[in-house]
């Protein structure tokens, strides 16, 4: 072994000793959890010590004949296509607006970013109270310009989950116009100066300068969103709990209740595996979509 | 140099993160024998000498239904000493899940929170037989009057009776009085129950006194379709819940009773609304009189109230009702058998049941005597002794393998009623096509 081996086995012993101690808790709490669901989805098991029983694919089959998981897989799209899209062109605005100079600019920045931080409970059981149909503030103010019969947002099948989705617009905005801000500031003033001086006005700038430059940030963004939303829980569980009927029901709700409520293990697996897949294949699209409109400096 | 120290840093971490996982309560264990030689002092921890015993509970703080037997069975076993393992009422049957999915030596006695959940532990062999003790210690099951057969599953005991709850017909005196309308008796069909609540139904705005109330609970509208002991809510046919239904929505619609979507979106605890004097009536469980007597013992409320036997479909005998058990179980995984059902025993006799009943509590053993001493506790309505007999009684929820997937079809369903998302017809329909995919007709 020559000395220059030597010195690349050791420093590759310095680096796997650096990421060991995260390496094992990643393998015990993610790494052999995920593994064991997977061998869980081909099973049968009630969680306790009653052997579990091999199925086969049996727990997918009888996800595709459950009208909820067809109910709840057609929630988290719901979910899922509104979301994303109004989050992105709300942060990105926010962003722009908030990226001048102006008097007490940090004010303004942070009470938009509060809602993220702000407790999801209390977030959830507050926005409940504006959403009241009857006596609660958002239907008072529809009803005094005119709209006779506001929605009954969280207690009607048809717009629970818009409450949600306008909710969830409402929190994550402010945190994505932070990532926003932070690419801004990284573009150079000279393009917008040499704009300008083109005769550029600030629509051309948005529109040929600042929106190009910031697609690697788009990119990241609605890939986190998308993420965040097909596993949203939380929000829903607090605000409706999946309700009125199914009508805001969304797959890790679903999950959540196969396992624990059924004890239905293998089935709930199963419907993890499917979560997963979506999720996998959405971002592999968007991935695949990078390369057509992401431009790099 | 300085990456031999790296290197030792991080496999320590490393190796920290492994043990941390490991036995934390190694020396918790303490196997000395104590001074009597028992041999189930094998496990017991270093508490002074004292043996340990761990029970699950729900919302202790709020009842004296656990506390009041711990400390029964402490004052009667001075050796021992009861760890409580307390959660909430929502969470209880979760966390117990995972609790017990461990397979640990605690808890050693579990209070089963529902029939549904006692089936689903029964069967998951998480519960200990409990037949060889009955047989040896000779405990008379017909105490119980035939409630510890029907807490067994598939022809063995796992739990004995502990406490008893059903249905009564709550009211307010003082707002009956107001609107001089006599109090509700202890024989009324369904019928004329709405009929009075229409009478007891005055004043406006936020002064409004509503005739009666329905709590959320689907089990408020399909309880009294189920209390003539026909049918089920594990069914195939759901048609029979029909005329309950059309009252709850008459009512709702005519503000006998209060709008169901604002008490769910503000979510408004049943309780609340009683102990406002916003109700002239309410039908609920037994267990709220514990509750109304802490509230007029402390102050909180202070008014006049009482209760009658729940109304009873036309046809059916008054007196009938609907009711639960909270049966009392033995972990499968216990170190203390013995002791356990020593504290099973205790807490499911008739000695106790009087202490229960001292704190207004019905027990799983009825008597005139327990009924008594309830009675004369200083904040019971007690010329309402006579509405706690009851002639006949039905379980609200069947011992059913998916009663638990069940009822959360019959709350989703309940709630696209009463909100008006859906006819009843349609609710219905929807109700049985789910129940069926569930049980497979």
């Amino acid at each position: 072994m020559t000395s220059k081996q030597k010195r690349k086995i050791k420093n590759n012993l310095v680096g796997y000793s650096f990421i060991l101690p995260n390496l094992i808790g990643y393998t015990i709490f993610i790494f052999l959890p995920v593994c064991f669901s997977l061998i869980l989805s081909v099973m049968e098991w009630d969680g306790s010590r009653n052997p579990m029983v091999f199925v086969g694919l049996e727990n997918f089959k009888r996800l595709i004949n459950d009208s909820t998981f067809r109910i709840s897989f057609i929630n988290t799209l719901k979910y899922a296509v509104f979301t994303v899209p109004i989050t992105v062109v709300a942060s990105l605005l926010l962003a722009v607006l908030l990226n001048k100079k102006i008097k007490g600019i940090a004010v303004f920045r942070t009470s938009f970013f509060f809602p993220y931080i702000a407790s999801l409970v209390a977030v959830g059981a507050v926005w409940n109270m504006l959403f009241q149909p009857e006596y609660g503030p958002i239907n008072n103010l529809l009803r005094a310009i005119g709209i006779a019969n506001p929605p009954r947002w969280v207690v009607s099948t048809k717009w629970a989950m818009m409450a949600v989705i306008i909710v969830s617009i409402w929190k994550f905005m402010g945190y994505y116009m932070i990532v926003y801000l932070a690419a801004l500031q990284g573009i150079s003033p000279a393009l917008y100066e040499a704009a300008s001086i083109d005769g550029a006005n600030g629509w051309r700038k948005l529109r040929y300068i600042t929106i190009p430059l910031l697609t690697p940030t788009t990119f990241f963004v609605m890939m986190m969103l998308t993420i965040q939303c097909f596993k949203v829980f939380d929000l829903i569980y607090v605000m409706t709990g999946g309700g009125p009927g199914r009508s805001t029901n969304v797959l890790v709700n679903f999950i959540y209740n196969s396992a624990f409520v059924k004890f239905d293990f293998g089935y709930a697996s199963a419907a993890a595996i499917v979560l997963f897949v979506i999720v996998l294949v959405v971002t592999l699209i968007q991935f695949k979509g990078e390369k057509k409109f992401v431009k790099y400096m | 140099m300085k990456k031999p120290i790296v290197l030792l840093l991080s496999a320590i971490m490393a190796a920290t993160l492994i043990t941390g996982c490991g036995k934390k309560d190694t020396p918790k264990e303490d196997t000395t024998k104590n001074e009597t030689g028992n041999e189930q002092t094998e496990n017991t921890k270093n508490d002074g000498g004292k043996k340990t015993l761990t029970v699950t509970t729900w919302d202790n703080d709020t009842t004296p239904q656990f506390s009041a037997t711990i400390k029964a069975f402490e004052d009667a076993h001075p050796d021992v000493k009861v760890e409580v393992i307390d959660t909430s009422a929502d969470e209880y049957n979760n966390k117990l899940t995972v609790m017990l999915a461990a397979e640990s030596k605690d808890p050693d006695v579990i209070w089963v929170k529902d029939m549904g959940s006692l089936l689903s532990m029964a069967s998951k062999k998480q519960l200990l037989e409990l037949d060889e003790f009955i047989a040896k210690d000779n405990v008379d099951l017909s105490v119980y009057s035939g409630a510890a057969e029907q807490l067994q599953v598939e022809g063995k005991s796992y739990s004995l009776p502990y406490r008893s709850d059903w249905y009564v017909l709550y009211y307010n005196k003082d707002l009956f009085d107001k609107a001089g309308v006599e109090y509700p008796s202890n024989d009324m069909t369904w019928a004329e129950y709405e009929e009075l609540a229409r009478k007891v139904t005055f004043g406006e705005g936020s002064d409004k006194v509503y005739g009666t109330h329905n709590h959320t609970w689907q089990a408020l509208v399909t309880n009294w379709a189920v209390q003539d002991g026909k049918n089920t809510v594990v069914a195939k046919d759901y048609s029979y819940l029909k005329p309950y239904y059309e009252q709850a929505v008459r009512m709702q619609k005519d503000g006998i009773i209060q709008d169901y979507a604002t008490l769910k979106t503000a979510n408004i605890h049943y309780s609340s609304v009683f102990k406002n004097q916003q109700v002239a009536m309410m039908p609920m469980g037994t267990w709220f009189i514990g509750t109304m007597m802490q509230s007029q013992t402390s102050g909180e409320t202070d008014f006049n109230w009482g209760f009658a036997t729940i109304p009873h479909p036309e046809g059916v005998a008054a007196g009938s009702t609907v009711g639960a058990l909270t049966p009392i179980a033995i972990g499968a995984n216990t170190d203390v058998p013995d002791l356990a059902w020593e504290f099973v025993k205790f807490a499911a006799s008739a000695e106790n049941s009087k202490t229960l009943a001292e704190n207004g509590i019905l027990s799983g053993i009825q008597s005139e005597e327990s009924f008594d001493i309830i009675a004369s506790a200083e904040f019971f309505p007690s010329e309402c002794k006579d509405a706690l007999k009851y002639t006949n009684y039905v379980f609200d929820r069947p011992l059913d393998e998916n009663i638990d997937e069940v009822r959360t079809v019959l709350d989703e369903e309940h709630d696209l009623i009463m909100i008006g998302e859906y006819t009843i017809d349609e609710g219905i329909k929807e109700l049985q096509e789910r129940v069926a995919e569930i049980k497979g007709y």
